[in-house]
C-alpha cells in the first residue's frame, strides 16, 4: 500500500513557490485577526518524486480502454484519440477566461459554432447549446425548455413527463428536479416500447416524454415516430436521449423521428474520454419552435471580412432564455476534444456508427452461436435480452437460464471476466431484464478482440461454477464488501 | 480516409460470418419513412496532422491570460498547475475509465478520490465530502437543495431559503433553475454598505430550512460578520458557506465557525481557467445532510480476504437506483479534474496551501495599493479586507476603461454590472492572484492613469 499520509517530508521538502510580492507579515495582516486560520488543513507531507511513484502505483490499479477491451453497455466507452489531449493543453484553450472579450476568444467561439452547427444537422435540430456539462444536465436543460414553452403557452397545468421502464435512471431524475410527476410506462413483451401503454397514459397533462432510441436495450424502436404522433396530437413534446446516438449517426436522426429536442453525451459518441467519472459535456439540441428558451448564451456569428476567416462571432441570448445550468459556457475543452475527433470523420461520421454496430451485431453472433465443441462444454446459454435480428450499437443477454442451471449470476460471469483481463459488461441495467448483462463494444475494438472476447465469455460458460461464484482470483483485491462500506462509511482517512 | 476504426476493409469478412452480406442489412430496422437520405452535410474527414494545424491556428487566435497583464477573475482565476499534475493525470489508466462500477479493477481512481475527500474535508473544516460536483455553481444549487431535502422534511421547517445579495449571475441563475422544481422560495440576505451581510437582519432567517452566503463574498471582501451568523439563524436552519477554495490557506474554514454545508469552485487546485470547462465544485457537509447530498461517494472497505479496498458507497441515493426518488440527477461529475485538484493539493501540502493563500493575498493587496493611489479611482469597500479581488468606482463606465486598456494589451478585469443585476456601470471588478507580477500592477495602474487623462482631456475640450 501507498498511503497518501503517510510520507513524513518536513516543509522544506515540498513544492517551491516564488516569493509573493509583499512579505508574508504583511500579506498575513490584510486578513482580520478573527478569521485568521489557526492551524493548517492536513495535507500530505511529500515531494514530487514521492508523489510521481503514488499516484503512477495508483494508476496501475485502476482499468481504463487502454488497459483493456471495456465492453460497457450504454457508456461507448470508444479510443479516446491523445491528440485531443494535445489540443487542449494549448495556452489558447486551457488559459483564457469565458468573460474574456469577445475578440479574445474569436477561435474558441469558431469552434463553438462549428459544434453547434454540426450537432444540429447531425440530430436533425435547429439549434444547440453547448453549455450542459453532462447527459444528465442535458435532460434537466431540455425539459426546463418544454416547462417554459408549456408555460408561455399558458398550459403550466401540464405536470407529467411519460418516461418507458427501460429508460436511464436519470431521464426520470431529471424531470422530477424540475418538479413533474413521472409516469413510468411497462415496455411490451418482446422489451420495445408498447404504443397501447403510451395511448393508455396521454392527456392534456402530459408535458413530455423522454426516450432513448436504440432502446437501451439495444433495438431500434420501429414505432417512434406513431408514438412522437401520439405525444404530439395531446400537446406533449418528444426528449430524446442520445446516450445511444453513436449507434444512428448518418442513418436516421432524432429530427426524422419527430422528437423536439435532444441531448448528446460528448464523452459517449464524441469521444471526452470519461476520466473515471468525468467531465462529460451535454449539449443539447432543439427544434425552433425551443429555441428562445435555451441557456444562454449561445454562439452566433456575422460576416466581418477583418474577422477569424471572414467572420465575427459574438455571444447572443436567446430572447426568453431560462438563464444559466452552468456557471460558465460549459465543458468547453470537452467541446473542443470531441470537435476535434468529429473532425476526423467529418462527412464520414456515418461509418463511425456502421463500425459501432457492425462490432455489436459480431459480437453477438459469436457469442451466441459457439462452436459445437464450445456448446458441448456449456450447461446453459444465456438468451437475449430483447428478440431482434439486429442490434444496434449493443446488446443485452439474459443471465437467467445460466443462474437456473448452475446457479451463476449475472454478477458472477462479470466478475470472472475481470479475470480475463476484460472490463466488464454493464450489470442488472436494464432492470427489465433479469440477470441482465449489456455490451456495448463500440467501433474502435477490432475482430480479433471482439473474437477472442466471444471465446472467453464462453470458456466462462464452461467453467466449475464455483470457480466463477467465487470470480474475480487475479486482481488486486478481491471481492470488494460494499455492505461493510455502507454500514462504517470510512469516508475519509483517520489521519491518526 | 478515416482512421481508428481498425475492422475498415473486413466488413465484408464480418458480415459473412454473420450470414449477412451488407451493411444496410444491419439498418434494416430503421423504418424507410425515418431514414436519413443522402451524407451528412459536412467537411470531408481531416487526419491528425491538419486538425491538429486548424487546432493551432483557431486556438492560437485567442489571447491567453498568461500572455498580458490580466485582472479578470470574479470567481475562476489565473493560476499555475504544476507540470505532474497534467501529466499524470492523464496516463490512460486514469484518463480512459469509466465511473468505478467495479471496484476490483478500479482501486487506483477510488483510492485517490477518497484522499481527495479527506484533502477537501481537512481545507473546508467539515468531515464529509465528495467526488465534485460540475462546478461552485451547481454545488451551491445542490447544496440548498439538499438542505431543504433535510429541513423541509414532513414540511416541518418553511420551504424558504436565504442567499446573499449581490450574487452574480452566473451563479443565482444556476440556483433559480435548480430550487424551481422543489417550489423553494427564494429571499436576499441583505447586505450593509461597507458590502459585509446585515446581521440585524439575518435573524429574519431563523427557522427557514438554508442561508448561503460566500466568503470573501462577490466583491472579494472577507466578512467576519459571518462568523456570527450561525448563531443568529440557529441549528434548524443549514448555513451553507460558499468558499474561495485558496483562500483557506489563511482563513479560517467554515466549518469551524458553523457551516452545515461548505461548497466552492475548485478551478484553483488542478486546472486553468480553460475556458469555464471542466472545472469541478466541491461540496462538503456534515453526518446529518449525509444521506440527502448529491453525487458520488468513496468509502473505504475490506475485501474477502480483509485487505483494504474502496468502493463508491451509499449509492442507494443516486438516480440508478432510486430513479424520480434520488437526491439528485448528477452522474457523471467532474472526477478528472478533482484528481486533478488533489494531486495539486498533495504538491503544495500544509506548508505550501499557506503559502499560496499568501501570494494570492499579496497580489491583491499590492495591486489595490497601486490602484488606490490613482486620483479619481475609489474603493467601493475602502475598509474592507479583500481576498482576489476588490471593486473600484471609476468616474465613467468601467466598459470604457476596459477597452482602453485592451487596446494597450492589458485586461484590466470586469464590469461588475456585466455579472451583477443592480450594480453601478462605473464599478470594476479587478482580480489579482498568485500569478500577478509587478510589472503588470504597473502597466495597470500606467493604463488607467492614461484613460483617465483621456476622460478629463475629452471633458475640458468637448
Amino acid at each position: 500500500m501507498s498511503d497518501l499520509f503517510a510520507f513524513a517530508g518536513t516543509e522544506k521538502a515540498g513544492y517551491a513557490q516564488p516569493a509573493p510580492l509583499l512579505p508574508n507579515e504583511e500579506a498575513r495582516a490584510c486578513i482580520p485577526d478573527s478569521i485568521r486560520r489557526s492551524s493548517p488543513p492536513n495535507w500530505p507531507r511529500a515531494s514530487e518524486p514521492e508523489l510521481v511513484r503514488h499516484y503512477t502505483w495508483l494508476s496501475t490499479r485502476n482499468f481504463g480502454i487502454d488497459t483493456g477491451f471495456y465492453p460497457l453497455g450504454s457508456c461507448t466507452m470508444k479510443h479516446n484519440p491523445r491528440i485531443n489531449e494535445k489540443i487542449v493543453q494549448l495556452p489558447g484553450m486551457n488559459d483564457v477566461h469565458p468573460l474574456a472579450p469577445e475578440s479574445h476568444l474569436q477561435g474558441l467561439m469558431a469552434i463553438f459554432f462549428e459544434m453547434q452547427e454540426m450537432l444540429a444537422h447531425c440530430a436533425g435540430m435547429d439549434q444547440v447549446t453547448l453549455q450542459p456539462v453532462a447527459g444528465a444536465q442535458g435532460e434537466f436543460t431540455a425539459i426546463r425548455c418544454i416547462q417554459e414553452f408549456h408555460r408561455s403557452n399558458g398550459e403550466a397545468g401540464r405536470d407529467k413527463v411519460i418516461v418507458p421502464d427501460s429508460a436511464h435512471g436519470t431521464n426520470p431524475a431529471s424531470a422530477a428536479m424540475c418538479g413533474y410527476q413521472i409516469i413510468e410506462i411497462p415496455s411490451g413483451d418482446d422489451g420495445r416500447l408498447d404504443l397501447d401503454a403510451v395511448r393508455a397514459v396521454v392527456g392534456p397533462d402530459t408535458a413530455a416524454m423522454m426516450i432513448t432510441n436504440p432502446s437501451t436495450l439495444g433495438v431500434f424502436e420501429p414505432d417512434i415516430a406513431e408514438a412522437a404522433e401520439i405525444i404530439h396530437e395531446v400537446g406533449g413534446q418528444m426528449y430524446y436521449d442520445g446516450a445511444n446516438f453513436n449507434a444512428i449517426l448518418g442513418k436516421t436522426s432524432p429530427g426524422l423521428m419527430g422528437f423536439d429536442a435532444v441531448h448528446y453525451n460528448l464523452h459517449k459518441t464524441f469521444s471526452q474520454p470519461h476520466g473515471g467519472g468525468g467531465p462529460g459535456s451535454g449539449p443539447i439540441g432543439v427544434k425552433s419552435h425551443l429555441a428562445k428558451y435555451l441557456p444562454k448564451p449561445v454562439v452566433v456569428r456575422s460576416l466581418d471580412p477583418e474577422g477569424l476567416e471572414g467572420w465575427r462571432y459574438s455571444w447572443e441570448d436567446p430572447e426568453e432564455s431560462i438563464g444559466k445550468v452552468q456557471q460558465w459556457h460549459g465543458n468547453s475543452a470537452a467541446v473542443v476534444r470531441s470537435w476535434a475527433f468529429y473532425r476526423r470523420y467529418g462527412r464520414e461520421l456515418e461509418k463511425m456508427s456502421e463500425h459501432a454496430v457492425l462490432n455489436a451485431n459480431y459480437l453477438r453472433y459469436r457469442i451466441m452461436n459457439p462452436s459445437p465443441e464450445q456448446a458441448e462444454k456449456i450447461p446453459a446459454m444465456p438468451i437475449d435480452g430483447a428478440p431482434a435480428e439486429v442490434v444496434k450499437h449493443e446488446f443485452t443477454l439474459s443471465l437467467s437460464p445460466v443462474k437456473e442451471a448452475t446457479g451463476v449470476s449475472g454478477k458472477d460471469v462479470a466478475k470472472r471476466l475481470l479475470d480475463y483481463g476484460y472490463m466488464s459488461p454493464t450489470l442488472y441495467f436494464p432492470q427489465i431484464v433479469p440477470e441482465c448483462l449489456m455490451f456495448e463494444p463500440t467501433e474502435t475494438e477490432s475482430k480479433e478482440v471482439l473474437d477472442k472476447f466471444a471465446d472467453d465469455f464462453l470458456t466462462i460458460l464452461a467453467e466449475p461454477p464455483e470457480l466463477v461464484t467465487s470470480a474475480p482470483h487475479t486482481t488486486l483485491v478481491s471481492r470488494v464488501d460494499e455492505v461493510w462500506a455502507a454500514r462504517n462509511l470510512v469516508l475519509r482517512h483517520p489521519l491518526e | 480516409m478515416v482512421d481508428h476504426l481498425p475492422n475498415l476493409g473486413r466488413e465484408q469478412e464480418m458480415l459473412e460470418a454473420m450470414g449477412l452480406s451488407s451493411i444496410d442489412e444491419l439498418f434494416a430496422d430503421i423504418p424507410k419513412s425515418i431514414q436519413r437520405e443522402g451524407p451528412l452535410d459536412l467537411p470531408p474527414p481531416q487526419t491528425e496532422e491538419e486538425i491538429w494545424a486548424d487546432a493551432q491556428r483557431l486556438l492560437g487566435s485567442n489571447v491567453a491570460m498568461n500572455s498580458r497583464p490580466n485582472f479578470l477573475g470574479a470567481g475562476l482565476y489565473q493560476n499555475y498547475v504544476p507540470t505532474m499534475v497534467p501529466m499524470l493525470a492523464t496516463r490512460g489508466e486514469f484518463l480512459t475509465a469509466y465511473t468505478p462500477y467495479q471496484p476490483e479493477v478500479s482501486q487506483g481512481m477510488l483510492q485517490a478520490m477518497w484522499e481527495f475527500q479527506t484533502m477537501v474535508s481537512e481545507l473546508v473544516g467539515l468531515p464529509i465530502s465528495n467526488v465534485s460536483m460540475y462546478d461552485a455553481s451547481t454545488a451551491a444549487a445542490e447544496a440548498i437543495t439538499c438542505a431543504v431535502r433535510v429541513h423541509n422534511r414532513k414540511a416541518s421547517q418553511p420551504n424558504v431559503i436565504y442567499v446573499t445579495e449581490w450574487l452574480p449571475e452566473h451563479r443565482l441563475s444556476v440556483i433559480e433553475n435548480y430550487i424551481l422544481g422543489s417550489g423553494i422560495e427564494l429571499r436576499l440576505l441583505m447586505t450593509n454598505p461597507d458590502g459585509t451581510v446585515n446581521l440585524e437582519l439575518a435573524g429574519a432567517a431563523e427557522g427557514c430550512c438554508a442561508v448561503y452566503v460566500e466568503q470573501p463574498n462577490p466583491f472579494g471582501v472577507i466578512d467576519e460578520g459571518l462568523l456570527e451568523l450561525k448563531s443568529l439563524i440557529g441549528e434548524k436552519t443549514a448555513l451553507i458557506v460558499g468558499v474561495n477554495a485558496t483562500s483557506l490557506g489563511i482563513l479560517e474554514p467554515p466549518g469551524s465557525w458553523g457551516a452545515d454545508l461548505v461548497v466552492g469552485e475548485g478551478q484553483p487546485f488542478g486546472i486553468g481557467p480553460t475556458g469555464g470547462g471542466p472545472i469541478y465544485g466541491l461540496f462538503a457537509c456534515t453526518k446529518p445532510y449525509l444521506r440527502q447530498m448529491p453525487g458520488r461517494i468513496v468509502g473505504q472497505t475490506v475485501d474477502e480476504a480483509g485487505r483494504e479496498a474502496y468502493t463508491l458507497t451509499l449509492s442507494t441515493r443516486e438516480q440508478h437506483i432510486r430513479r424520480h426518488k434520488a437526491t439528485s440527477n448528477i452522474c457523471s461529475n467532474e472526477t478528472l479534474i478533482a484528481l486533478m485538484g488533489a494531486m495539486h493539493m498533495a504538491l503544495l501540502g500544509p506548508g505550501g496551501i499557506e503559502k499560496l493563500a499568501l501570494r494570492n493575498a499579496a497580489g491583491c493587496e499590492a495591486t489595490k495599493r497601486a490602484v488606490l493611489e490613482i486620483e479619481g479611482i475609489e474603493l467601493l469597500h475602502p475598509k474592507a479586507a479583500h481576498y482576489n479581488e476588490f471593486v473600484v468606482k471609476l468616474p465613467q463606465t468601467a466598459a470604457s476603461a476596459l477597452t482602453f486598456l485592451d487596446e494597450r494589451g492589458i485586461t484590466g478585469g470586469l464590469a461588475l454590472d456585466s455579472i451583477s443585476e443592480g450594480a453601478s456601470p462605473n464599478w470594476l471588478l479587478i482580480s489579482a492572484t498568485d500569478q500577478t507580477k509587478e510589472s503588470d500592477i504597473a502597466a495597470l495602474t500606467s493604463g488607467l492613469s492614461a484613460w483617465l487623462r483621456q476622460w478629463e482631456w475629452r471633458i475640458a475640450h468637448e
